[in-house]
């Protein structure tokens, strides 16, 4: 989940996640060194002594500031686009879960080997027991288990919606008459918060959506206890 | 127009790499356009013979340009028939 005065991302639990903070390190470690050093060059510019006024050109620089930059471009694109195709590969999913976005809660389906259904509304700030997370938490979480590849069905019953968890390096429009399909893999167990994320009206910031990783043994437990209480 | 590129290479050769990247990105940015036009299985080019050619889709093909992980052809198919 998110921490007060965080700057970066959250950690990654899943391997997109981690694929996506690498090539954020990456990219920002290049911007890092461009700023530094065209910084450099005007503290060094404006504070330096020596002028020519008779410089017209110089072929060795412009194939250099040509070169140079096309080359680091080239270094940012090429993880880019690996990482862009990554994303998009749905390898061969163990459990598919629909998530509907209404105003305003999500609702989970699990039909791929018995109708499971339930609606996954925000704990109101009053009913919080201790140590629970105001405006994260949520009635009924979407189980799922760990280390597997799991697809993610997404559309709306109203308005529009997005189902985002960033710890899972996941976000995906819920659009009313259109189904759209993510996938990710929980590295490791664990409680994976996040919000809905397109404006959808007076609540919309009261929709959250809580993703709990468990083993597969306790993903079969609680989908039967699940079932025999609906 | 070609000899008038050339003459000015000969006295400014630092063009030459500028050439090459802008040159090769509008090539590379073409030909996947061209790519995404003639192969992407939701354009219709032809009503008549192939009006909806996203219907045909088999579980073995690779419809994305490159995959990282995926080797599509190992993939059964376990869906149904219509």
């Amino acid at each position: 989940m998110a921490h007060p005065s965080q700057l970066g991302f959250q950690d990654a639990a899943s391997p997109v996640m981690e694929e996506l903070l690498h090539f954020h390190d990456h990219a920002l470690m290049i911007v890092f060194l461009i700023s530094t050093f065209v910084l450099y060059i005007i503290v060094a510019m404006v504070t330096t002594k020596l002028t020519n006024k008779f410089i017209l050109d110089s072929q060795e620089i412009e194939i250099i500031w040509t070169l140079l930059p096309a080359i680091i471009l080239i270094l940012i694109a090429l993880p880019s686009l690996r990482i862009l195709y990554l994303m998009d590969e749905i390898n061969d999913p163990h459990l598919t879960i629909k998530a509907m976005g209404h105003q305003w809660y999500w609702s989970y389906e699990y039909t791929d080997y018995e109708d499971l259904g339930f609606d996954s509304y925000m704990i109101p700030t009053q009913d919080l027991a201790p140590g629970q997370f105001r405006l994260l938490e949520a009635d009924h979480r979407m189980v799922v288990p760990v280390e597997s590849p799991i697809r993610v069905l997404i559309s709306a019953e109203d308005v529009l919606h997005s189902w985002a968890v960033p710890s899972l390096g996941v976000k995906m429009d819920a659009v009313p008459g259109r189904l759209n399909q993510t996938a990710f893999i929980a590295s490791h167990p664990g409680i994976f918060y996040g919000q809905c994320s397109e404006i959808c009206g007076a609540n919309h910031s009261f929709m959250p959506i809580v993703v709990e990783a468990v083993p597969l043994e306790h993903f079969e437990n609680w989908s039967s206890l699940m079932l025999e209480d609906t | 127009m070609l000899a008038v590129v050339r003459k000015q290479l000969r006295s400014h050769p630092a063009l030459i790499p500028l050439f090459i990247f802008i040159g090769g990105g509008a090539a590379m940015s073409l030909l996947y356009l061209a790519r995404l036009g003639l192969r992407n299985p939701d354009v219709c080019w032809d009503r008549k013979n192939n009006p909806e050619p996203w219907n045909k889709l088999g579980p073995n093909d690779q419809y994305k340009f490159f995959t990282v992980n995926m080797d599509y052809s190992k993939l059964k198919k376990d869906r149904p028939d219509f």
